[in-house]
């Protein structure tokens, strides 16, 4: 069976559940850009963003089987996405490589800089108060818990509710409002300079 | 409400997370404290700030993913054939094949230099507790010119479990024109972690030149490549195309570019075999800036016997 052109998302989850590879594949483009973006956004490296992806989406392939329309299908998704993510930044923490740059045989590379900024401006400098601004944001997110982080970065860049984001995180609505008010608290400490 | 408990909440009123109540509280008091006013408007422009640095993928990373994960599933689909999914097994085989991880590989080195040790028969795979025993015992230790411990994870009660990245090697052969030899040839000359390697492939490419595909390849080899050495066998291979318009803008562009004289004699020799209008200005500029004599004669005598100025004015 091949999905139709227009099916609603429990038809396209349904239809993938037979084993219709189109489907999955609309089922993936629906919400792919969002993943990798979180991914993106919490790992700052482009290729730890990339297995990230990879793995969330095999494992969804694995387990559609499972899925029981529970809750929402983005919430379970998210569920995984974020547990790999979570998992990513505790391992980096254990081996203490928060650093962005690497060491290259043409010297020192940030690989983020490989990761476009949202929005590149033309005067010089104001570029580089921004550069300043953005180097200091980004230390101050690695400094945060990884669950910080991640509630931080679902609620700020992704947009979602905090109760969503409990139901992602396995926790109740008042558990990730408190991580996101540490969070915001800990940005505004460190960001009292310059805004 | 007070100041400092309006202050506390600013976070969560500009997201849009408070409850009825409490938001009426906070803009009730912003309408009394200016203040607090300027609390929120510091807030925002942080908010602001906070956006500007989002890090976009882009999109291009996101047609790659899309690309290998349909490659991935492709494997899947074929390897659960016959076998119910979710089933053992054929998963394993999918997953331990695929979680590949070259973060140990230098810098931007890692994308490229992934896809050509993948393609050379090298492979590196996330080993399996199991087979790790396995592995283990028949190899005795840790071999460190061909395994890598990931990362350990301790798993209570005294246990950990460690994660090691492991390189095999696959040894194939065939007919230099065989396109699925040209294919890895091809990605072994991108291979910016062995220039070696890259010249070697450049080397074996050049011969089959004919090819649209090696030729571009050639001619990227000879404006990218950060080796002389790879560029210079790369110029080899694209000296029977001198005459082609395309050939002949790149070859341009590295006579005024490139930083070693080796190149840059070679490319003037192979471009003044036919003279054209166009090399006039190239060659007027070249002058400005040329310090290498063999060269400043070729463009002197060329810009001569054209009737053309040997300096710009």
């Amino acid at each position: 069976m091949q999905a139709a052109v227009r099916m609603d998302e429990p038809e396209l989850i349904r239809a993938a559940q037979q084993g219709d590879q189109r489907a999955f594949e609309q089922l993936v483009r629906s919400y792919d850009q969002s993943v990798l973006r979180l991914a993106t956004n919490l790992l700052r490296s482009p290729e730890e963003a990339n297995d990230i992806y990879q793995e969330a989406f095999l494992r969804v392939y694995k387990n559609l089987h499972t899925f029981r329309f529970d809750c929402s299908f983005h919430t379970w998704l998210y569920r995984i996405v974020s547990n790999l993510c979570l998992d990513a930044l505790r391992k980096r923490k254990v081996r203490r490589e928060e650093s962005s740059v690497v060491e290259t045989s043409d010297g020192p590379l940030d690989r983020m800089d490989a990761v476009p900024e949202r929005r590149a401006d033309s005067d010089p400098e104001r570029s580089y108060e921004s550069r300043q601004l953005k180097q200091r944001i980004q230390e101050v997110l690695g400094g945060l818990s990884p669950r910080e982080r991640a509630v931080f970065e679902m609620r700020h860049y992704q947009g979602m509710r905090l109760r969503t984001i409990g139901e992602v995180m396995g926790t109740s609505e008042e558990a990730a409002k408190n991580c996101l008010f540490r969070a915001t608290q800990k940005m505004r400490a460190a960001l009292g300079d310059f805004v | 409400m007070t100041c400092e408990e309006a202050r506390k909440n600013l976070p969560l009123f500009l997201y849009g997370e408070l409850s009825f109540d409490e938001e009426e509280l906070v803009e009730g008091h912003m309408d009394e404290c200016s203040a607090c006013r300027t609390a929120l408007a510091r807030e925002k422009a942080m908010f602001r700030a906070l956006d500007e640095a989002e890090a976009v993928p882009a999109p291009q990373q996101l047609e790659e993913s899309r690309a290998e994960l349909r490659r991935r599933l492709s494997v899947a689909g074929r390897m659960a054939q016959g076998a119910p999914l979710g089933g053992s097994g054929w998963w394993d085989k999918v997953r331990e094949g695929f979680t590949i991880r070259f973060h140990f590989a230098p810098g931007i080195a890692q994308v490229a230099g992934a896809a050509a040790m993948l393609a050379l028969g090298f492979f590196t795979a996330r080993v399996a507790p199991n087979s790790f025993l396995g592995n283990w015992h028949s190899a005795g230790m840790l071999d460190p010119a061909t395994s890598r411990v990931r990362y350990v994870e301790p798993l209570g009660s005294g246990r950990v479990q460690v994660v090691i990245d492991e390189t095999h090697q696959r040894v194939l052969s065939g007919n230099v024109d065989d396109q699925g030899i040209q294919r890895l040839l091809l990605t072994a000359a991108k291979d910016p972690s062995d220039a070696g390697l890259r010249v070697e492939s450049v080397d074996l490419l050049k011969n089959n030149s004919q090819s649209a595909e090696i030729r571009s390849a050639l001619v990227y080899a000879l404006e990218h490549d950060t080796n002389a050495g790879v560029r210079l066998k790369a110029l080899d291979g694209l000296k029977q195309f001198a005459e082609d318009p395309d050939t002949r803008q790149a070859l341009t562009q590295v006579l005024l570019t490139d930083e070693n004289p080796g190149v840059r004699t070679q490319v003037i020799d192979l471009l003044v075999q036919r003279h054209t209008d166009a090399m006039v200005g190239v060659l007027q500029e070249l002058l400005e800036k040329e310090d290498n004599g063999y060269i400043r004669m070729r463009c002197q005598k060329v810009l001569q016997d054209m009737n053309a100025s040997v300096e710009t004015y």
